[in-house]
């Protein structure tokens, strides 16, 4: 394969803070082809958020130079969308307005869009909460609100921080397995950030494993566990092997 | 034991376990039904038994007449304001100057409130000085605006106006700035531009925040009014009340004051059920 969306080379990130100059990302470079899922894992500090917010167009590199679909990333883009670790919804909002809203933000066809949502809230599995609000809702019901706003207007790269972390561990697994089959059927490039280092190796293609101080890509490993998966993908020895692989990255067992 | 007969007993018990739960609910809403009752009969018990020592303590002459007026006197006094050829036209007076107030108050502060938190030269210019000029009790002002704009309404609206803007503003100012910072990244995610996330996001956000505003802004509006005609003023409820209390007539004092009062709580309470439809969401 060889269709490269995502090209990323020498990015860095300094902030100035009062005591010094603080390098949040460290020369990072990489390639992601169209379709991939990935997940960026590291512990807090390690800049899988502040990757994230680079590839969204949300904040400034300091240095290195990117390009998503052929396009150097200067500003936010329509075909870049963004989830969070909560639902963000607009709670004046019903569901089905908040399903709506990224059309109407971009002028995009009333009608057309309607007919979307309604596809998404049944994909979803909230077809007939529409127009409930989301005050009415679990928190695992918000997420998938999010999930069905993440792409309403079609995007070609989804970037997700965190988005099921606040979720319990029950809600969280089910979420994961919808996400699969959802990104299965859409087809879409997938940048989802992690520090459930199981979750990662479950979901993505690749995983950018990063370690903090400075954020540094510490490494990429490839998930060889065939598709589509299940959940009892967990109890293979390849799917410990590869936990145990990123967990020695990390440092995480001396 | 049969297999029906099984059955039969299982059913059994789970209309039993339904008729607990049922019973069981039924008990919980009796004992919230007879909190609530309570709690209204304690509220009207206490406001009678204010009244009844009103009414002893001024009837038996252990209060001078002069100092406080009965509630019998108060009442009469009430009739006799009520239907006065004067009361009407000083009632139009006060309220057109409220009303007023109340206005240019509420939307100057929505509309400073609203440049400062989205223009930044504006914010850095005159941002300083409205915090600043918001320490000082605006009361000191009445006078001034009296000398400034004369004895008749304007100085009075004046008043009201610069009182009532303060709450809006800063409520206003407070209601943008109090957004999720995710939301903010989500609409910039979109390509929102200001305006598009000014209406989609911050508006409707600062609502909640800027109706507690309306609120305080409301009774400002009404307490400048009655400030400004307390300090010059030749028409309108405070400079009755002025009057009435130079003349030792406390009943009328006494009366106008409750009218007043009413008033300002029925205005009130509209603006609270305009609140509720306004950011119903906040009540789901």
């Amino acid at each position: 394969m060889d269709t490269e969306l995502i090209d990323g080379r020498e990015l860095s990130k300094v902030y100035a803070t009062a005591t010094g100059p603080l390098i949040a990302l460290d020369d990072v470079s990489f390639t992601i082809e169209e379709g991939q899922f990935i997940s960026l894992v590291g512990p807090s500090g390690c800049g899988k958020s502040t990757l994230l917010s680079i590839l969204g167009g949300l904040e400034d590199r300091s240095e290195g130079d990117l390009v998503i679909a052929g396009k150097r990333l200067e500003a936010p883009r329509a075909d870049i969308g963004m989830m969070f670790q909560t639902s963000v919804l607009f709670p004046w909002r019903t569901v089905r307005e908040n399903v709506l809203l990224p059309g109407v933000v971009l002028k995009l066809d009333r009608k057309a869009q309607s007919e979307r949502c309604d596809e998404l809230l049944d994909m979803v599995g909230l077809n007939g909460f529409g127009d409930r609000y989301p005050k009415e809702l679990s928190g695992g019901m918000r997420q998938r609100v999010a999930l069905a706003r993440l792409l309403a207007h079609d995007p070609r790269v989804l970037l997700m921080d965190e988005p099921f972390g606040a979720l319990d561990e029950f809600t969280r697994e089910t979420m994961n397995l919808e996400l699969l089959s959802i990104w299965e059927k859409t087809g879409k490039t997938v940048i989802f950030v992690t520090h459930n280092i199981g979750e990662a190796v479950f979901l993505s293609d690749r995983i950018f494993v990063m370690t903090p101080r400075p954020g540094r890509l510490e490494g990429i490993v490839e998930v060889d566990i065939p598709r589509p998966r299940k959940a009892d993908v967990m109890r293979t020895p390849r799917y410990s092997e590869l936990v145990f692989d990123i967990r020695g990255m990390l440092g995480v067992d001396h | 034991m049969t297999m029906a007969h099984q059955t039969a007993e299982m059913a059994a018990n789970q209309t039993q376990k339904a008729s607990a739960i049922d019973s069981f609910i039924a008990r919980e809403r009796a004992r919230e039904r007879r909190t609530h009752i309570n709690n209204r009969l304690l509220a009207t018990g206490f406001g009678l038994f204010v009244l009844a020592v009103w009414h002893i303590s001024t009837e038996t002459g252990l209060v001078h007449a002069l100092i406080i007026p009965s509630p019998i006197d108060t009442l009469m006094a009430t009739g006799r304001v009520m239907s006065a050829s004067y009361f009407w036209p000083n009632v139009f007076v006060t309220l057109s100057e409220i009303m007023w107030g109340f206005a240019f108050g509420l939307s100057s502060g929505v509309l400073l409130g609203v440049s400062v938190a989205m223009f930044a030269v504006v914010r850095a210019t005159i941002y300083p000085y409205l915090v600043a000029l918001q320490a000082p009790p605006k009361i000191v002002l009445a006078p001034i605006f009296i000398t400034w704009f004369g004895f008749d309404q304007p100085s009075k609206i004046a008043i009201s106006a610069v009182m009532s803007f303060f709450p809006m503003f800063l409520n206003t100012l407070t209601g943008l700035a109090s957004v999720d910072p995710n939301a903010v990244k989500l609409m910039r995610s979109l390509t929102a531009g200001r305006w598009q996330t000014f209406r989609y996001l911050l508006l409707p956000n600062a609502l909640p925040i800027m109706m507690a505003g309306v609120k305080l802004c409301w009774t400002l509006a009404v307490l400048g009014v009655i400030v400004g005609e307390f300090v010059g003023a030749s028409a309108g409820i405070g400079y009755l009340i002025y009057a009435m209390n130079f003349q030792l007539d406390i009943a009328g004092v006494f009366s106008l004051i409750i009218l007043l009062s009413l008033f300002t709580v029925v205005v009130y309470q509209l603006i609270e059920w305009l609140e509720s439809r306004i950011v119903f969401w906040q009540q789901l």
